[in-house]
């Protein structure tokens, strides 16, 4: 096996342990209670720092969006979520806000 | 019930799906690496940061395996995400089905839509969606390792921002209940935090930081 291929298999062994290990703790446990509250709250913070991060500053390939780009994206996104609800007509208006904002940024 | 969760997986979830994978599967032929690593990455790991950590590794003189604990700490967020979802699955063994599917986007769906249904449609639900999310991830790869040379890397930004757009559409979309509006604008308070640590740890220290700190706060208001 190349290390490449080891690498990823031991990747692949923690991530199932990681999920396991939560799996196995929380089974049992109520979905109020305190511990699968704090869980959800940390889990709902790093959501929203990483798509901070990822509009503020991000690394990367990310980073060839210029800041106009992603603004843009994020902001039709948003605005078409508060006109007309739902997932996908917001999520293809913040992609083309994302060009749009690309090509006049 | 798992068709219910299947149909809610073709819509905006595959998108973002489909334009994160793709470009990873880009990522993977461009780096010179074959497409059964980027399927088992995909497949097995699937969870974009460890992935692409791990990634970016391969070539550099410490090599991939040098890369491993900062992959497995960029996934960390797999511990506190299944410990969230768990309760909703049930307690008997079939919880375990949903193992290699945790990851953000069925889960970020399923702490949507898993609490108003009967507590015996959940695991169902929730397998249908996160089966169709991994098809489309694994499709999606290779799609990426087949075009990469077709895709411009301006292209490649675009698909790549997709993922985070999604993400902010779903944390605004739930943001009017209060314990989530806590836990978002404590997270995104604490992202500076992120720029100061070491990478591979950045968004969980972010996350544990004003996640708890959003938590102690929902519990000092009674909510």
């Amino acid at each position: 096996m190349q290390a490449d291929d080891l690498a990823l298999a031991l990747l692949v062994l923690a991530c199932a342990g990681m999920r396991g290990a939560g799996l196995l703790v929380a089974g049992r446990l109520a979905p109020d209670h305190p511990f699968v509250r704090w869980a959800a709250s940390v889990s709902l913070a790093t959501l929203a720092a990483f798509v901070t991060l990822a509009v503020v500053a991000p690394t990367g390939a990310l980073a060839l969006i210029p800041l106009a780009g992603r603004l843009m994206g994020l902001g039709a996104a948003l605005a078409v979520l508060a006109w007309r609800g739902g997932l996908l007509a917001p999520l293809l208006a913040g992609l083309a806000g994302t060009l749009l904002g690309s090509v006049l940024g | 019930m798992p068709r219910a969760g299947m149909r809610e997986a073709l819509g905006a979830p595959a998108l973002a799906m489909a334009a994160t994978f793709l470009a990873f599967g880009a990522a993977v032929q461009a780096a010179g690496v074959g497409l059964g690593w980027a399927l088992a990455a995909s497949l097995l790991v699937y969870g974009m940061p460890g992935q692409m950590v791990l990634l970016a590794a391969i070539g550099t003189p410490g090599g991939a395996l040098a890369a491993v604990p900062g992959a497995v700490a960029a996934n960390a967020r797999f511990v506190p995400m299944a410990v969230a979802l768990a309760p909703w699955l049930g307690g008997g063994r079939g919880r375990w089905l949903a193992l290699p599917f945790i990851a953000v986007t069925p889960w970020a769906m399923a702490m949507r839509r898993l609490p108003a249904l009967p507590a015996r449609a959940r695991l169902p639900w929730f397998l249908g969606f996160a089966l169709t999310s991994w098809g489309v991830a694994g499709l999606s790869t290779a799609g990426g390792h087949a075009l990469a040379p077709l895709l411009p890397l301006w292209v490649l930004a675009a698909l790549l921002f997709v993922n985070p757009l999604y993400f902010g559409l779903i944390i605004a979309s739930e943001a009017r209940a209060p314990f989530v509006r806590r836990a978002v604008l404590l997270g995104a308070l604490a992202t500076p935090l992120a720029l100061l640590l070491p990478p591979a740890i950045a968004l969980l220290g972010a996350g544990l930081a004003g996640g708890t700190l959003a938590f102690l706060w929902g519990r000092r208001a009674g909510g």
